[in-house]
């Protein structure tokens, strides 16, 4: 019997719901069979997750005097993983334009992985801002109904309505996808089409909301500049997909995902022009900053030149600009790209040249000097570490449980059967 | 204690009456208005301020000033009526010498009088009080009246909305060296490197060495 | 995992949703004796379900403050009372400082702290002294020249100047619209002002501010209880706890009764003044009017309440 026909068979008996179960029941038992270095690898983030568990019951009874943030440097190495991680998040529009719009085959079939991805990356985001806040139990305080939320004056209010609008909307699409397939279904493209075209200028207002956050606050000159929003997407979009390409190889293979070296050449070349465009728009900023300079250029001053209170910061600006500038000659010469050890270390560049752009390299120069014109030299805690670590690991055992079930599905060994017996 | 129930929190008029507090607020204002013209259009004499005075109403109360150290002798101790004064300029030696002069160009007795201790001499010849020393200083510091008036010099204490206490000249100033003598301040706070969990928050931390 | 088709519940009113729960918490409470296990660790169910203090009603409003006077005064062993005084009408509160007079000894600061029961160790002060060199007069406060730390052994030290700092009240303040809580807003009276319990800690309003004005409640704050001032205002200078935002009040607690801030009697010169800004006849207006007056990051439009003046 093929599947369709099991599937049609079972119709009388098994309402959606069940079915639904199954598929939870299934997905269960993929995620919890695998080889030795599947088992490994789960074992690992289980570890890394219980001390980030430990680390944030720490900082939950002893308060947020566990991290290093302090008055003047009031935000840090949490908000700075949350604007890195919204950026992946976001990313995966970069291969949804392509493959949906364009309807470009090699893509589409990568283009769940970059939505699970995203989801992940959006429960990280989410993750992050939690551990973030002085008082977690009291967060309804924020939500419609429950709260009093200030709404319209607040971004962060905004930033917490997209980003929980577009979690929600990609984790249906990709069940939706994935239970389509479970059952041997073919999706209902008037159904699911208009809710993917709708990640699209999500995925650019997520990023654009959690920029303005920074941008809005008049008081932090260094953020308070239009090229904030297009400069965290041009550094989305060369994040997210150099991530991807990097767990295409890897789920190539151990997972025997089938994409072809021809995709991940693609996205290598639409990697260049968003490297080119992120490279472009820090030219201008650095531009406006010491052409014109002001006292609000002290900023800038630090971060690419230090002061004399701290100047570890232009070290890794510097080292951040050489990964970046680096990964850009990789993706944009052809004959380069197209070695594929080439492509991997231009990517491992990429990611971790926007990882420094964005995380600490957004928020220290933003702090550093604070609003009275101190320097306090921050630096994460261990603890903090360890909290961002444990969030890291969570995302991770989220994706890598979705991509079990995704390839699994998308392979056909997990399938719907009908059986007498649940 | 329970809290005061009339201290109830609303958009309302406050706990007491609209009227009561519009009666008041017209008074402070009819009673500025009043010092406003008797400063401006009277002359500067002793005879025209009210010298340790409510000002109306209990609004604002010159407070008298503080006692004279015990560096001070009450100059009628020494200086009987039958003396002969020297009204010379000069520099007093013999008892005076530990008394630290410093008012630009002043000596003694343009505010001594020189046939009486007991009192201050004004411009005009009359004498005051100690208790009323302000009108001299206001004399040739006639700006700073003004602004003393006003409370935008020196120092109230109390109510801004209701009694309060205003300090004549002498109060904060040393007549004889009006410049205020430098204070030892409090300590500084601490920086943000030494917020810690579990140490006092004077600890310094490691961190700081290892940069 | 969750099914997709539950993204979230049906539209619910705020209300009975908070009744829901709290119904249901209560109700598993009890069963589970709940007053003493909450007693025991410390979990006080009406304060988690107390509502944003814009939304209490007078008689909540009443409730609170009862339950607050009884909590502090256990735990400070002292009288505590702690009232709501509402906003007086026509009135704007204003601040004014005399840099011609301030010679930089810091009382201010500390009987702030005293009166408004700031955490000792790890310290908060809500105002911040820094130091200039004398030239910022002519050529302007550059605050990248400002020193806080300064420790002479005598006030004002040789050509150097003072410029306390803290919550301006700002007409258009920055840290009121980015909240997302609605936990800090400005009262009617000028005032901003923070509802410590709906406060959830997420540091926005720290991001926000010009003036460097917020301070966080990085862990759980101290207060010797002798010291303990034992006049509070809800939103003023009653304790917080760990995980929230506080600034300075403009004294709530005793200008809504007439009085100075505790500042503006501590300072030894008189280089602080105090005053409604709708009355012009105060002195605050009256020095607006005869001083050369001047605000802090003028350019960036928040309409401080505090006036820096040369008297």
């Amino acid at each position: 019997m093929s599947d369709e026909q099991s599937w049609r068979a079972a119709q009388p008996q098994w309402s959606w719901p069940r079915i639904f179960l199954r598929f939870i029941l299934d997905s269960a038992g993929v995620v919890s069979r695998g080889n030795g270095p599947y088992y490994a690898w789960i074992v690992f983030l289980l570890l890394v997750i219980g001390s980030g568990v430990s680390a944030y019951a720490n900082q939950v009874s002893h308060g947020l005097i566990t991290t290093h943030m302090r008055d003047q440097v009031s935000w840090g190495f949490y908000i700075g993983n949350f604007a890195f991680l919204v950026g992946v998040a976001a990313a995966a529009v970069v291969l949804v334009i392509p493959a949906y719009i364009y309807n470009w085959g090699p893509i589409r079939d990568v283009v769940l992985l970059a939505e699970i991805l995203s989801v992940a990356a959006i429960v990280m985001c989410i993750l992050f801002v939690t551990v973030d806040v002085g008082r977690p139990h009291v967060v309804w305080h924020m939500m419609p109904g429950l709260g009093t939320p200030n709404f319209p004056h607040s971004m962060l209010m905004w930033d917490v309505l997209v980003l929980s609008s577009y979690f929600l909307i990609n984790y249906f699409i990709v069940t939706y996808l994935l239970y389509m397939g479970y059952t041997g279904q073919k999706y209902n493209a008037n159904f699911i089409m208009p809710i993917i075209f709708l990640s699209i200028p999500m995925a650019v207002g997520i990023h654009s909301v959690t920029a303005m956050l920074f941008m809005g606050l008049k008081a932090r000159a260094f953020w308070h500049t239009a090229i904030l929003a297009p400069r965290f997407l041009s550094s989305a979009f060369c994040s997210g997909p150099a991530l991807l390409v990097l767990i295409f190889l890897v789920l190539r293979k151990i997972g025997r995902l089938p994409v072809s070296e021809h995709t991940l050449f693609k996205v290598g070349e639409l990697l260049a022009y968003a490297m080119a465009v992120n490279l472009f728009f820090l030219g201008v900023e650095v531009f406006t900053e010491f052409y014109g300079e002001t006292a609000h250029s002290i900023h800038a001053h630090l971060q690419w030149f230090g002061t004399h209170e701290r100047k570890d910061i232009a070290i890794y600006s510097w080292t951040a600009l050489a990964c970046n500038f680096t990964a850009f000659i990789g993706f944009m010469v052809p004959v380069l790209r197209r070695k594929l050890t080439v492509l991997v270390g231009a990517c491992i560049l990429a990611i971790g040249g926007v990882f420094v752009e964005k995380g600490l390299g957004l928020l220290l120069p933003g702090m550093t000097p604070d609003v009275l014109g101190e320097t306090y030299t921050y630096n994460p805690s261990l603890n903090e570490v360890a909290v961002a670590a444990g969030v890291w690991a969570i995302g991770a055992l989220l994706f890598t449980a979705m991509v079990k079930v995704a390839l699994s599905v998308t392979a056909g060994t997990m399938r719907f059967r009908a059986r007498s017996v649940v | 204690m329970e809290p005061d129930p009339s201290k109830q929190h609303d958009y309302r008029p406050p706990p007491y009456q609209l009227t009561t507090w519009l009666l008041l607020g017209a008074a402070l204002l009819l009673i500025v208005f009043l010092i406003s013209l008797r400063t401006k259009h009277q002359p500067d004499t002793s005879r025209s301020y009210p010298s340790r005075a409510l000002i109306a109403d209990g609004e604002a109360v010159l407070l008298p000033p503080p006692p004279m150290n015990d560096e001070f002798v009450p100059c009628g101790d020494c200086h009987g009526a039958e003396e002969v004064p020297n009204p010379e300029r000069r520099k007093l030696e013999e008892e005076h010498d530990a008394m630290k002069v410093a008012h630009g160009e002043l000596w003694c007795l343009q505010c001594h009088d020189l046939h009486n201790r007991e009192k201050l001499r004004l411009a005009d010849g009359s004498l005051i009080a100690f208790e009323d020393s302000w009108q001299l200083c206001t004399q040739c510091h006639g700006k700073k009246l003004a602004d003393w008036r006003a409370g935008v010099h020196g120092k109230r204490t109390g109510h801004w909305r209701g009694p309060k206490e205003y300090q004549p000249c002498v109060f904060c100033h040393n007549p004889h060296a009006p410049r205020f003598a430098p204070i030892a301040p409090k300590p500084p706070p601490v920086r943000p490197e030494q917020i810690v969990l579990n140490g006092s928050a004077s600890e310094a931390r490691a961190h700081d060495e290892a940069e | 995992m969750t099914k997709p088709s539950e993204k979230s519940e049906g539209p619910v009113r705020g209300a009975s949703r908070r009744e829901f729960l709290r119904t249901g918490a209560v109700a598993v409470g009890a069963l589970a004796g709940a007053p003493g296990a909450a007693q025991a660790l410390e979990f006080d169910l009406e304060s988690f379900f107390q509502k944003n203090f814009r939304e209490l009603s007078d008689e909540e409003i009443d409730d609170v403050v009862k339950r607050l006077s009884r909590r502090y005064s256990k735990q400070y062993g002292a009288e505590v009372s702690v009232h709501a005084t509402g906003p007086m009408d026509g009135v704007l509160y204003g601040y004014g400082l005399d840099i011609s007079r301030c010679i930089g000894c810091r009382r201010c600061v500390y009987a702030c702290v005293d009166e408004n029961n700031q955490s000792r160790d790890p310290q908060i002060h809500w105002i911040r002294v820094l130091e200039f060199e004398r030239e910022a007069i002519v050529r302007g406060f550059d605050l990248e020249d400002g020193n806080p730390y300064y420790d002479h052994e005598q006030v004002p030290a040789a050509d150097k100047i003072y410029l306390p700092v803290a919550c301006q009240h700002c007409e258009e303040s920055p840290c009121t619209n980015v909240c997302p809580t609605g936990a800090t807003w400005r009262e009617p009276d000028g005032i901003v002002v923070i509802d410590y319990d709906w406060c959830i800690g997420c540091r926005y309003c720290m991001a926000s501010c010009p003036y460097g004005a917020r301070h966080f409640n990085w862990t759980e704050p101290s207060i010797p209880a002798e010291e303990i001032n034992p006049n509070m205002h809800l939103l003023g200078n009653r304790p917080r706890t760990a995980g929230v935002v506080e600034k300075c009040s403009f004294c709530i607690q005793r200008v809504r009764d007439g009085r100075y801030p505790a500042c503006l009697e501590a300072c030894p010169v008189g280089a602080r003044k105090f005053g409604n800004l709708l009355d012009s006849d105060s002195e605050i207006r009256t020095l607006m009017r005869t001083k050369r007056t001047f605000v802090l990051k003028a350019e960036l439009k928040t309409q401080p309440k505090f006036f820096y003046f040369y008297g």
